[in-house]
């Protein structure tokens, strides 16, 4: 078997390397690099889009939260990505025309807010924001895929190394083509991804009998997983109140999505990939509600890495088997390499000079950010869903900021926005860390502090008005 | 009224989520009425996820910017 796996995965490998050899054509400007030229098409923007969003969070994380929490967990994303996918029409327009009205060449969100209210300091104070919660994200889709090749594997290799091979595969393959190469490949990682979530999903809905047979079981073995609170009693209306508004600000609070809505070629585009996207969604997180029934039927006492292992891999054919952990690894670098290459994207559109050398260290430094979170991919816990979740939920305090810079009309005049969501930022980091409490007047932190910043920008956007 | 239904698009959607976070869906312990042996709160939320699909669709038809 590791054999098979090895020999598919050198295939794997060998097609993405060309596919970064084939977009290196150009010169290596930043918008080259790492805009990919920016005039995006739909299909090619609906597979990047997906590909850098369902990851291992979502083949991996959701079959484990929905075995363990049950089948309220398609609210948490389903409905969530429903409403995302709105907001990137709905507000993904004066993104785009708030950048060409600025006549600013769009980088990153920390390089365009930097311009919009005219200091550095909300520049680096957005880049520290999507530093401190990207680099979990990552971690956990490193984590994820080495956690399950190294159950699936057992005597082959130490986790550490099967970390480490994942990032140097990434970084190869996005530093010879830039955003290019990660567009290209995210193709081939989206449309696998999809058939290797649907076959998984079929395979449990068939051996479990179809599906009123399968819930029949599900209510037999634990029925509190048919609704919401679920067994743990996780789904409530605050937690799906701050996932909901988490996802839906993703495409304005984490850069490797924002560049996606900015690299579309005109409007049009950016709306048909939004469709498409919205249908993807829904295609791809149903299969996972099928693997995490078939979970709570056959392993609810296993850890998740075991649930995994075997529903995944020691259940499938042989061929599932390889097919399944090629789309694993597949998805999981997917996510990862565009987050790394956002977060260099972010760090470029900072600094000042000439283009090429620029380039080159927002290169260096994507290198050294793959370290980083390599580090702390071998250090995070296995709770794949609640760290992803974190992650979104402190993206989200940059929202206010980012909505004011975008839609006032003088931004300029706000630029002490940044303060209080610095303070926001240290005080999520905080209670997320068990330092400060969790709850505020019975609201949840992850809630409370985006509201009360968007209550702030707003009143302050309001005054300036009147 | 390319910018009405745009607006309507918007409201609906603000609407839908409003009444998704309501108990109407979240239904503590709630698993019937079922739908092809779905639970109650599975079978709603992929008809919301449709039907939210639906509205986008429609938003994009009549978005005041679609043209720019």
């Amino acid at each position: 078997m590791l054999q098979k796996l090895i020999i598919a995965a050198c295939i794997y490998i060998l097609i993405i390397i060309g596919l970064a050899l084939y977009s290196r054509k150009g010169e290596r400007t930043s918008k080259n690099y790492l805009m990919a030229g920016s005039s995006l098409g739909s299909l090619l923007g609906m597979f990047t889009f997906a590909a850098s969003l369902f990851s291992t969070f979502t083949l991996m994380g959701m079959p484990d939260f929905f075995r363990v929490h049950g089948v309220g967990a398609w609210i948490f994303l389903a409905f969530s990505d429903a409403l995302m996918v709105f907001g990137v029409i709905w507000f993904g327009y004066y993104l785009r025309k708030s950048v060409k009205e600025s006549q600013h060449e769009y980088l990153g969100m920390a390089g365009f807010m930097e311009k919009k209210f005219n200091s550095k300091w909300v520049g680096y104070l957005m880049f520290i924001g999507v530093f401190i919660f990207l680099v979990p994200y990552v971690a956990i889709q490193i984590r994820g895929i080495s956690i399950f090749l190294n159950q699936a594997f057992p005597d082959a290799l130490p986790l550490w190394v099967w970390a480490s091979s994942l990032v140097v595969v990434m970084l190869v393959y996005s530093e010879l083509g830039g955003l290019k190469a990660i567009i290209y490949s995210d193709i081939l990682q989206g449309v696998l991804l999809l058939i290797v979530v649907w076959i998984i999903g079929v395979f449990c809905l068939n051996s479990l009998g179809g599906m009123e047979a399968m819930f029949d079981q599900v209510e037999a073995k634990n029925d509190k997983l048919l609704s919401v609170p679920g067994p743990k009693g996780l789904f409530t209306l605050q937690f799906f109140i701050g996932s909901a508004m988490g996802i839906m600000l993703l495409p304005f609070s984490q850069p490797h999505i924002s560049t996606r809505i900015m690299i579309m070629k005109d409007n049009k585009s950016l709306y048909r990939m939004a469709l498409g996207l919205g249908f993807f969604a829904i295609l791809v997180i149903l299969p996972t509600a099928f693997i995490g029934m078939y979970g709570a039927i056959n392993y609810a006492d296993l850890s998740p890495a075991e649930f995994l292992g075997k529903t995944l891999f020691t259940d499938q054919s042989e061929i599932i088997a390889v097919l399944v952990t090629i789309g694993l690894i597949a998805a999981a670098i997917s996510t990862s390499d565009s987050l790394l290459f956002a977060l260099g994207g972010e760090l470029r559109s900072l600094l000042k000079g000439e283009d090429k050398q620029m380039v080159n260290i927002a290169r260096i430094a994507i290198v050294v950010f793959g370290i980083v979170c390599l580090v702390f991919a071998l250090l995070s816990n296995d709770q794949l869903v609640l760290l992803a979740r974190t992650s979104f939920a402190g993206t989200s305090i940059l929202a206010p900021l980012i909505f004011t810079g975008i839609l006032a009309k003088n931004p300029a005049a706000h630029k002490w926005l940044a303060i209080p969501t610095l303070i926001g930022l240290i005080l999520f980091v905080c209670s997320s860390l068990g330092i400060l409490p969790k709850v505020y007047v019975g609201i949840r932190a992850e809630i409370i502090i985006p509201i009360v910043l968007g209550v702030i920008a707003l009143g302050a956007v309001f005054l300036s008005r009147s | 009224m390319k910018d009405t239904i745009w607006k309507i698009c918007c409201a609906l959607v603000i609407i839908i989520a409003v009444l998704t976070l309501s108990p109407l869906v979240l239904s503590e312990g709630k698993h019937k009425p079922e739908l092809m042996g779905m639970p109650y709160i599975l079978w709603v939320g992929i008809a919301i996820s449709l039907l939210l699909w639906v509205i986008t669709y429609v938003g994009v038809l009549f978005h005041p910017g679609k043209d720019d």
